[in-house]
């Protein structure tokens, strides 16, 4: 019986669809971290009776065909890059960005991963680097003995050396734009690689030219929704359980049919 | 009394291909842009067959067969995403997709861009605008959809002017019921039917029309389909017991 086939398919939809939910919530509290959501497509259909057949000589056509749907697909796990809201943290290297564009890191390998995640930190030399110790690009390195660090709302990092009053200007973080930040391909560590998909990186600088704005001391929070979450688990939970019943039905009339003598 | 067996029969196959088509709903309760199906059934009345022992207008044998099923146009509910790219349509329209096969129509409006710029379907498809395919810039940033489907955006530098991309091409059906579905969310559109300008129709930026599948029908259906399935087997089995009694009885020789 095809009703089994076609609910597997359902149920095999949703599992995916808890997994996807799952992670979302999961990463409620990560830095940077932009929620997916699960997109379906309807299988092939089986046209058992074609629309718009004739009928008769007289050129009668059928005004409505049989059409015997084969059950569900995944198609993808898009990424929702809208803005986080921003949580002030009052670390000097926390920065955000309120707009378009990712920051530009440095991987041990030589390749480039781009982040929205801004937790950034210091290193033995003095360098700017992620959590992980990967290289913020440019590479910008704070003199020892220098104080009051300031990243203005372009990307300018700016330290006060000893013995003078006003500010050196260290470099300018870089901001980099995607035609189709969907198509990144994340890897871990809230850090995303360029794929064919999203189109080749746009490096630029904050506040200029549609780039966003930086904001020191503090951090994006993920943009997951608890209430979308939970409303949307609940919603797979339901439909998991319905195409269960399904498989139940068929069994039973399966069974029917078995015990007839 | 085989026909008795053989009306049941007829009456079996078309119920386990609803709950085919129930299924089908229900596997697809999640999927953007789904229309249910239902199936209809006709009397189908056997020329050849017929019992002379009944008053003349129970004569004639009726068999039951599945004659269409039939798409349930009506609008799913609308979930705000907040997706730049996804788009729900307000209206009785689709949008129209470039695919191998030639034209297609969807309401899933959950877009994506290719990485030549173009927009397109979740599966790859173009999307059309009134003028082809809608093709971004690299340097194109807050795209934006308006009501009636045009799609502006910032280009480079500019961050206060808007340069326009192209409409989304929207696509109205006066008998939708002819479209026929081809899966992957699409329907295609038989020979003779024509797409006409839609009227009354708005692009909603942000959100997605979620599957139109109402899970209390169809689960209800589900049951009814069950019971009419036992029901029907019941019945052969009463006819089985019945012919074995009538084989008893007449075969029984008086000693």
């Amino acid at each position: 019986m095809r009703a089994l086939d076609i609910a597997a398919s359902g149920m095999a939809a949703q599992d995916l669809n808890v997994q996807v939910i799952s992670n979302n919530i999961a990463n409620m509290n990560t830095t940077g971290y932009k929620r997916q959501r699960a997109e379906f497509q309807d299988l092939l259909y089986e046209h058992v009776s074609r629309v718009g057949t004739q009928t008769s000589t007289q050129g009668n056509i059928l005004p409505v065909g049989i059409d015997i749907g084969g059950g569900v697909k995944t198609v993808g796990t898009p990424r929702l890059i809208t803005q986080g809201s921003l949580s002030q943290t009052g670390n000097t290297l926390d920065v955000a960005v309120i707009g378009d564009g990712f920051f530009k890191i440095l991987m041990p390998d030589g390749s480039f991963s781009y982040t929205r995640d801004g937790s950034f930190k210091m290193d033995a030399q003095g360098r700017v680097v992620t959590p992980e110790g990967n290289v913020v690009q440019p590479g910008i390195t704070i003199p020892q003995n220098s104080t009051g660090i300031a990243i203005n709302s372009q990307g300018q990092v700016s330290v006060t050396v000893p013995g003078t009053t006003t500010p050196t200007i260290l470099g300018q973080l870089t901001l980099t734009r995607f035609l189709n930040e969907a198509g990144l391909q994340p890897v871990g560590d809230n850090l995303f690689k360029e794929t064919p998909a999203s189109g080749p990186p746009q490096d630029g600088v904050a506040t200029v030219d549609g780039y966003g704005s930086i904001q020191q001391g503090s951090l994006e929070q993920a943009n997951v929704d608890a209430v979308t979450e939970i409303s949307n688990l609940i919603a797979a939970q339901r439909a998991y359980e319905m195409n269960s019943k399904v498989i139940t039905a068929a069994d039973e009339m399966l069974k029917t049919t078995a015990n007839v003598q | 009394m085989d026909n008795a067996l053989l009306v049941g029969l007829s009456r079996q196959v078309t119920l386990s291909r609803e709950l085919e088509v129930v299924a089908n709903n229900l596997a697809n309760i999640n999927t953007t842009g789904y229309k249910a199906d239902s199936s209809i059934f006709e009397q189908f009345l056997m020329p050849e067959a017929s019992a002379d022992g009944f008053p003349p207008d129970s004569r004639e044998l009726a068999y039951v067969r599945d004659r269409a099923t039939w798409h349930k146009f009506a609008p799913g509910p609308t979930q705000r995403t907040g997706g730049t790219l996804d788009v729900a349509i307000d209206g009785d329209a689709f949008l129209v997709v470039q695919t191998a096969a030639g034209q297609r129509y969807t309401r899933n409006g959950a877009l994506q861009i290719s990485p030549t710029g173009t927009l397109v379907t979740t599966a790859g498809d173009p999307v059309l605008g009134v003028g082809g395919p809608i093709q971004f810039q690299n340097s194109d940033h807050d795209i934006s959809i308006g009501e009636d489907g045009t799609i502006t955006v910032r280009e480079g530098a500019s961050a206060t002017s808007d340069s326009t991309r192209g409409q989304l091409q929207l696509a109205h059906f006066d008998n939708a019921g002819a479209l026929q579905k081809e899966g992957s969310s699409l329907f295609s559109a038989p020979a003779g039917v024509a797409p006409q300008p839609p009227q009354n129709v708005r692009v909603v930026q942000g959100a997605i029309e979620q599957s139109n599948v109402s899970a209390v029908a169809e689960m209800a259906r589900m049951i009814e389909i069950t019971r009419a399935y036992e029901s029907i087997a019941g019945l052969l089995q009463q006819e089985n017991t019945e012919r074995i009694s009538a084989l008893d009885k007449l075969a029984a020789v008086p000693a």
